[in-house]
């Protein structure tokens, strides 16, 4: 009775995701409901079209920057404050998150006004810089509830049979991270890839992103492209949580491992 | 077909309960889809009576009260208050009151508000809730405790606030499942005498569930044993100790002997051959096992097995040789190895004075306080 | 990590020393040259963009579109917890799915979504004519209503979340508790589960007013003029009039908004199944 109730708002939920697709076989040259007809052409016109072809490559490597700077930061600050016990520690914790809680709009101002002193806008190394901010706190939180999993009495053996910090980290660290790296590296290139108003403010001829291609296509520039695009990008997204869900399900009928190897 | 024998017990003097009506759980069974979990279970809650169903896990118990309450269907079978038919009947039209092993009080309630609930549900106006409420929270023992909540008590507090919801509004039957699991054992063994003594002022019938047979032993006027979903026996706990009907009934309740033997007719006794050639008498099961077949074996409590003295006569005499000996505190364990195996026997601190490894003795039992069992 | 040696300390700041260089280099030192923008001539900016009449009205919109929004997604939420709570086994993953889905979408794409289904010639108002319910295309987008439907939409899923964790805490025999001392599936619902997941439902309404307040996409796409919400005026003073002392100010007044909220909530008494929280 409740899921009766219910469906409504699961459709309500799931169209707007849904309604992209048929959209982008639009096989006239406006957008309309319904599509009448099928055709390729919109996905043809916006692979041919190198402004969206551009706007796709400057947020992927955005969103690399962004990841790996991010990702790499995160990490060591996981390790840095697994089972710490200093005094700060929660303040230096709670100042991890900000980026998550601060509203965009501000930092995007902010970042604007700093990376204009350095002449970083209107590049895509800007905008990257400004994303793995935003990154780090997707991937320290999905590292440490892996890191919660692991056995302290793991470390005392490793340390206690003499292995080196850097054994330490490649033999007892890294396997308990891997689950977690990935899942934060997901987050962490979701965040920025789907970024729009920091990249908004920082963008440049040469750095407009996705996002905001779209943005300013939806205000002035209304073709089925938009649509192709967008339909792209929800099969990405379907794809990557296809497969997150995947693993979730295999990795809770598997048993817990915190051993190395 | 469980056996359903008379009481032979205490019987309880208690205030019969004023719009109690006896439940009778009519050849119900329960599957989910394989096996069946409970299978073609019989019995009858009679008015003002503590009836323990006991077993250990799996057996079913708690399935069949979650039938009795309402939270499961059985797949056959039916379910009668006062003779009429309820197993249709969602559990809030049920009537009864259960107590879950985790209390579920409801924790943003205060104390006076939970027991008051029931009424509530009934339509009771809020200006008559509180007497009855107080009342009952005097009957278990917590006056004064009204405003507290659930999280200021103790286990045993709200295991009696739990109580009191429950009683508050005179079910036809109180049902408790596991009510005791979660204290440890001293609070545990106070509550089973609070809850006996509360149940017999009231004057209320119980369904208990329990694995415990302690406990069972102590509270009920009847037990039904139960294992893989069928009630093995049911009856008195005296009754089912002194004359238990199978193996697992005899080893379940208190510790028991079981001998392998032969067996040779005698009317009510038998005559009874064990491994190494010695022999004994012992009773017969009092209701036919059915066909006639073995293996057999002897059932004897280890309290019931005596050293005997070159004078005493006995109906069984066994020769044997002690292996060890154990001071318990309140007994002495003895093992003596004899008809073949090792067998229990259990006495006084005078035992003591025999009991060396390696010496010879001679045990034994009277007939009555040993039966012949089929092997299960 | 062995504890409590002062080597041990070093070791630790020096795994934290990237985090600190990035987030000194690319949040603090930014933030606070954009605060310093803000106090340029004794503060002036701030007087500046208070005075002028766009201040008030993206503050009232900000203030108004939040709260409807979160009024909606709790109540939509809340119903969305329920089914997840009470399904199980693959109904409950198909429904955990559906809500979680839509996070992979970024904002853009959700916006056109709701653009083209709420455009004049949409999805929305096509069906609506070809079913013969209404003759001329109701206007359903550029508007106040398509503010909130493209956001209440976004926001779901926030919702959801704090409010299923409050009800998976819930012990599970209280509901049958209940029902064996004879409340209704309604009575349960009213008197036992809805008030012990208001802890849930609190943290699920902070939140989401938050996230609604820092809207900047959706107002601008899906909204008319008078949608105007407090990021946007922040955008208008940046990149339209290139103010950026005053589009500093908006933006530290912002950040102070937000922070007084949260002062607010945390003071407010909630009770839940263990205490005080």
């Amino acid at each position: 009775m409740l899921l009766l109730v219910c469906a409504p708002i699961f459709l309500y939920l799931l169209v707007p995701t849904l309604i992209v697709v048929p959209m982008a076989f639009t096989p006239g040259a406006l957008l309309k409901f319904p599509p009448g007809g099928m055709s390729l052409r919109p996905f043809r016109a916006l692979l041919g079209d190198p402004a969206w072809v551009d706007a796709a490559i400057v947020s992927l490597k955005a969103a690399a920057v962004a990841v790996g700077l991010g990702g790499v930061v995160a990490t060591l600050a996981a390790l840095g404050l697994h089972s710490a016990k200093f005094a700060g520690r929660g303040v230096v914790q709670g100042a991890l998150m900000v980026p998550i809680v601060a509203p965009l709009i501000v930092l995007a101002l902010a970042d604007y006004q700093f990376l204009a002193t350095v002449r970083l806008t209107g590049t895509w190394l800007g905008i990257g810089l400004a994303h793995s901010v935003l990154a780090v706190p997707y991937v320290f939180i999905t590292l440490q509830a892996s890191l919660a999993g692991l056995d302290p009495a793991l470390l005392r053996s490793a340390r206690g049979l003499g292995a080196g910090h850097w054994s330490v980290f490649r033999h007892v660290y890294l396997p308990a991270l891997r689950p977690g790296l990935l899942a934060g590296a997901l987050f962490a290139f979701a965040a920025s890839f789907d970024e729009a108003v920091i990249a908004l403010f920082l963008q440049g001829p040469a750095a407009t992103t996705l996002p905001v291609k779209i943005f300013t296509d939806i205000q002035y520039d209304l073709t089925p492209k938009i649509a192709a695009v967008a339909a792209l990008l929800v099969g990405l997204a379907t794809l990557v949580f296809v497969v997150q869900t995947a693993v979730l399900l295999r990795r809770r009928s598997q048993p817990r491992a915190t051993t190395a190897g | 077909m469980p056996h359903d024998d008379t009481r032979d017990g205490p019987t309880v003097a208690s205030a019969p309960h004023p719009t109690g009506r006896d439940l009778e759980v009519v050849s119900v069974s329960k599957s989910y889809g394989g096996p069946d979990v409970v299978q073609d279970l019989a019995f009858t809650l009679g008015h003002g009576e503590f009836l323990t169903l006991l077993g250990p896990s799996g057996s079913g118990k708690t399935t069949t009260l979650l039938m009795v309450a309402g939270f499961e269907r059985p797949t056959t079978g039916d379910i009668r208050v006062g003779g009429r038919s309820v197993v249709n009947e969602p559990p809030q039209r049920r009537n009864f009151g259960i107590v879950f092993q985790s209390y579920a009080l409801f924790p943003h309630m205060t104390v006076l508000e939970n027991v008051e609930f029931p009424l509530r549900m009934r339509g009771v106006a809020k200006r008559a809730r509180g007497a009855p409420a107080l009342e009952m929270l005097e009957k278990v023992g917590l006056s004064g405790f009204q405003n507290r909540k659930p999280r200021e008590l103790s286990g045993g507090q709200q295991q009696r606030v739990a109580l009191a919801r429950a009683l508050v509004f005179e079910p036809d039957a109180l049902l408790l499942d596991e009510p005791l699991g979660a204290l440890d054992k001293r609070l545990r063994e106070a509550m089973q005498i609070e809850i006996k003594a509360i149940q017999q002022r009231v004057g209320i019938s119980v369904l208990y569930v329990t694995h415990d047979q302690e406990e069972a032993m102590v509270m009920s006027d009847r037990i039904a044993i139960m294992r893989e979903g069928r009630i093995v026996q049911l009856g008195a706990p005296k009754d089912l100790y002194k004359h238990p009907e199978t193996p697992f009934v005899a080893s379940f309740l208190g510790e028991t002997n079981l001998l392998p033997c032969g067996v040779v007719e005698d009317g009510a006794y038998g005559k009874v051959t064990f491994a190494d050639g010695s022999s004994g008498v012992a009773a017969r099961p009092r209701r036919d096992p059915g066909d006639g077949g073995g293996p057999w074996l002897v059932s004897v409590r280890p309290e019931q097995v005596r050293v005997l003295t070159p004078e005493d006569r006995l109906d069984t005499t066994i020769d044997g040789v002690v292996k060890d000996c154990t001071f318990v505190g309140s007994y002495v364990r003895v093992t003596i190895l004899a008809c073949g195996q090792e067998v229990v026997v259990k006495g006084d601190e005078t035992i003591s004075a025999w009991a060396e490894t390696g010496r010879r003795v001679r045990v034994g039992w009277r007939r009555d306080d040993a039966q012949i069992l089929r092997a299960d | 990590m062995r504890d409590g040696s002062s080597r041990e300390l070093a070791a630790r700041m020096a795994l934290l020393a990237p985090f600190f260089l990035l987030y000194g280099v690319l949040l603090v030192w930014p933030l606070g040259s954009m605060v310093r923008q803000s106090l340029t001539d004794a503060a002036a900016p701030y007087a500046q963009v208070v005075r002028n009449p766009m201040f008030r009205l993206a503050v009232t919109n900000t203030l108004v579109i939040s709260a409807l929004t979160t009024l909606c997604a709790l109540v939509l939420g809340y119903l969305c917890a329920a089914a997840i709570w009470k399904s199980a086994g693959v109904a409950r993953v198909v429904v955990l799915a559906l809500v979680l889905l839509p996070f992979w979408t970024g904002v853009l794409v959700k916006n056109f979504a709701w653009a083209v289904l709420l455009h004049d010639h949409g999805v929305v108002n096509s069906l609506l004519q070809d079913l013969g319910l209404i003759r001329q295309p109701l206007p359903l987008l550029h508007n106040r209503f398509a503010v909130i439907v493209g956001m209440v939409h976004f926001v779901l899923p926030y919702a959801v979340f704090p409010i299923l964790a409050a009800m998976t805490a819930i012990d599970d025999r209280l509901e049958r508790a209940a029902a064996s001392l004879g409340a209704s599936r309604l009575n349960t619902s009213r008197l036992v589960v809805l008030p012990l997941t208001l802890p849930g439902v609190y943290a699920a309404a902070l939140l989401v007013f938050i996230v609604s307040t820092g809207f900047f996409i959706t107002p601008v796409l899906l909204g008319g003029p008078k949608d105007m919400m407090v990021a946007n005026l922040v955008e208008y003073y940046a990149r339209q009039l290139v103010d950026f002392p005053a589009a500093s100010a908006v933006a530290v007044l912002i950040v102070a908004g937000v922070s007084v909220l949260v002062a607010c909530y945390e003071r407010l008494p909630k009770e839940g199944q263990f205490g005080k929280l």
